[in-house]
């Protein structure tokens, strides 16, 4: 009984990790979909087939995200704020700051030396500042998600979004993709509006280095890339961004299940 | 003598034609696309047809909206709040806050004596204008429309919760999905953005006579919703989409007078309805 599982199910992904003594042993991430609730089930399902478990090897299992009421399984639930500071903190203990680009927002955390949340900002009403800008985008220029870094990497020219409005931004990469301007700069230009959106979220907590960068966002490498000059700093990358608040919620039903 | 006043909005252009007496001749509406400028030659090919007119008949010609720069044809470019202001006050003398709210921004102007004297105008973020409606429609699966028709059936009112018009979206398709009646969502669309329309307009401060046009304003639920979150009367003008093509007509017509009784030439640019392209 020393299986633990976090599953942090979001408003496009679903997210899940099984760790043991602290260890990463599986991972895995769908598509969110319209039911949250076979989500979840799907995602445990699979966890415990990678590992060649049964449920009843698992000690606890805490849910988090957006649809984190639809894990009718777990033992608790976890907010995603101390989530994501306790997945990032175990996988970059000096991260002092983390930003988060999910589909429906972006969060900035500040950590504590612990690892514990100093202070957070959420940025949840607006499509242009979280990574849904990005899907908006990849649709107009039919191009896959995971595509969307590498190519706009090799844009020279990026273009000058006049607007911060997902929706506008997207009526206006029509326009430029009549006008034929490459693919590339459409989505760098993308990448250029986010990062200055997500820069000054950060600015308002302040960034405290080093920074770490996480959520679906951090899979953008120019997105990141962007960021970081903009903030004019390194971010810290973990191998496998989607699953840090995931990880977090694991290793919160670790400690809640050996402090009992 | 006749004037004319070309209005390209993002969604929609329209001209208008007038005679010295201020008499609409004839008016035409055409939805804007990607080239303005052919479009702006075909839209005036009509009007003029449906007026009877040459393009050489019509004395002085005022584009307005934001793809003005792109009549070629055209004396001169006026700002489309200039253009609603007179159009506004020319059909409602009385009208001292216009609230214009078009597919791509929305306009709240106070008016004195037929003189714009301030504004406000939100082209940054779709939901306040009636892009939000255009894209819930679609993911509703409904016509734009009908919309007004339909939130009009209402039977109760529904807080649309996410104020960018793409999670808004989402939210819409999950309403349906739950079994949400249609009617109520779509309500409650026009009350989302009655109510962000409403905050703009209050930062101008809103006055007595309040007018309505644009395109929105020809959905009588949006009105009714508009109504609701201003709290007074709202008058709207039996065309909502033409006003400001009709002020630049009224426009044209004054700067035309006038230039004629102090004996002055007017500058006139070539009344060639040519097909011009977008790059030249």
């Amino acid at each position: 009984m020393s299986w633990f599982i976090g599953i942090d199910i979001g408003s496009a992904y679903s997210k899940g990790v099984i760790i043991k003594d602290f260890e990463l042993v599986a991972s895995h991430v769908i598509i969110s979909g319209a039911n949250y609730r076979t989500s979840a089930e799907a995602i445990r399902t699979e966890l415990i087939r990678q590992v060649n478990l049964s449920q009843d090897d698992i000690a606890n299992t805490v849910a988090t995200g957006a649809g984190a009421d639809n894990v009718y399984f777990a033992g608790q639930k976890a907010s995603d704020i101390v989530c994501t500071a306790r997945g990032v903190h175990y996988v970059f203990p000096q991260a002092r700051t983390v930003i988060d680009v999910a589909s429906q927002s972006t969060k900035v955390i500040r950590l504590s030396g612990e690892g514990k949340v100093a202070n957070f900002t959420v940025s949840e009403k607006c499509a242009g500042g979280s990574g849904r800008f990005i899907e908006v985008i990849a649709n107009v220029l039919r191009i896959d998600l995971s595509d969307f870094g590498p190519l706009s990497a090799r844009s020279k020219t990026p273009i000058t979004f006049s607007t911060g409005c997902a929706v506008f931004g997207e009526s206006e990469a029509i326009t430029r993709i009549s006008e034929g301007i490459p693919k590339e700069d459409i989505a760098a230009g993308v990448n250029k509006a986010l990062a200055s959106k997500i820069s000054s979220l950060v600015k308002k907590l302040k960034l405290e280095e080093p920074c770490a960068i996480c959520g679906g966002g951090a899979l953008n490498i120019a997105l990141v890339k962007t960021i970081e000059d903009v903030l004019n700093t390194t971010l810290l990358v973990p191998p496998n961004p989607q699953i840090v608040t995931a990880l977090g919620a694991a290793i919160i039903a670790t400690t809640s299940a050996t402090s009992e | 003598m006749y004037f004319a006043g070309v209005d390209i909005g993002s969604t929609m252009t329209k001209v208008v034609l007038m005679d010295k007496s201020g008499n609409l001749l004839s008016t035409v509406k055409g939805p804007t696309g990607p080239e303005h400028r052919q479009l702006a030659n075909e839209v005036m090919r009509q009007a003029l047809e449906q007026a009877s007119l040459q393009i050489d008949d019509i004395s002085y010609i005022v584009a307005t909206g934001y793809g003005r720069l792109n009549v070629p044809f055209a004396d001169r470019q006026i700002t489309e709040l200039s253009c609603h202001a007179r159009g506004v006050s020319s059909l409602f003398p009385s009208v001292r806050t216009a609230i214009d709210i078009g597919g791509q921004d929305a306009k709240c102007m106070k008016i004195d004596k037929g003189r714009l004297t301030n504004f406000v105008m939100n082209d940054k973020c779709a939901a306040g204008t009636g892009r939000f409606l255009e894209v819930t429609a679609t993911a509703l699966g409904i016509e734009l429309d009908d919309m007004g028709d339909i939130s009009l059936k209402a039977t109760k009112k529904i807080q649309i919760s996410n104020l960018c018009t793409i999670f808004a979206q989402q939210e819409v398709v999950a309403l349906l999905s739950r079994g949400e009646n249609l009617e109520n969502i779509v309500a409650g669309l026009h009350g989302a953005l009655a109510s962000r329309v409403a905050a703009l307009a209050r930062r101008l401060g809103i006055e007595p006579d309040v007018v309505l046009t644009g395109g929105v304003a020809k959905n009588t639920g949006m009105v009714r919703a508009m109504k609701g979150s201003l709290g007074c009367e709202l008058f709207v003008p039996e065309e909502p989409l033409l006003t400001g093509a009709l002020g630049a007509a009224i426009l044209a017509s004054e700067t035309y007078m006038k230039a004629v009784a102090k004996s002055e030439a007017l500058p006139t640019k070539s009344r060639r309805l040519e097909k011009a392209t977008f790059f030249s």
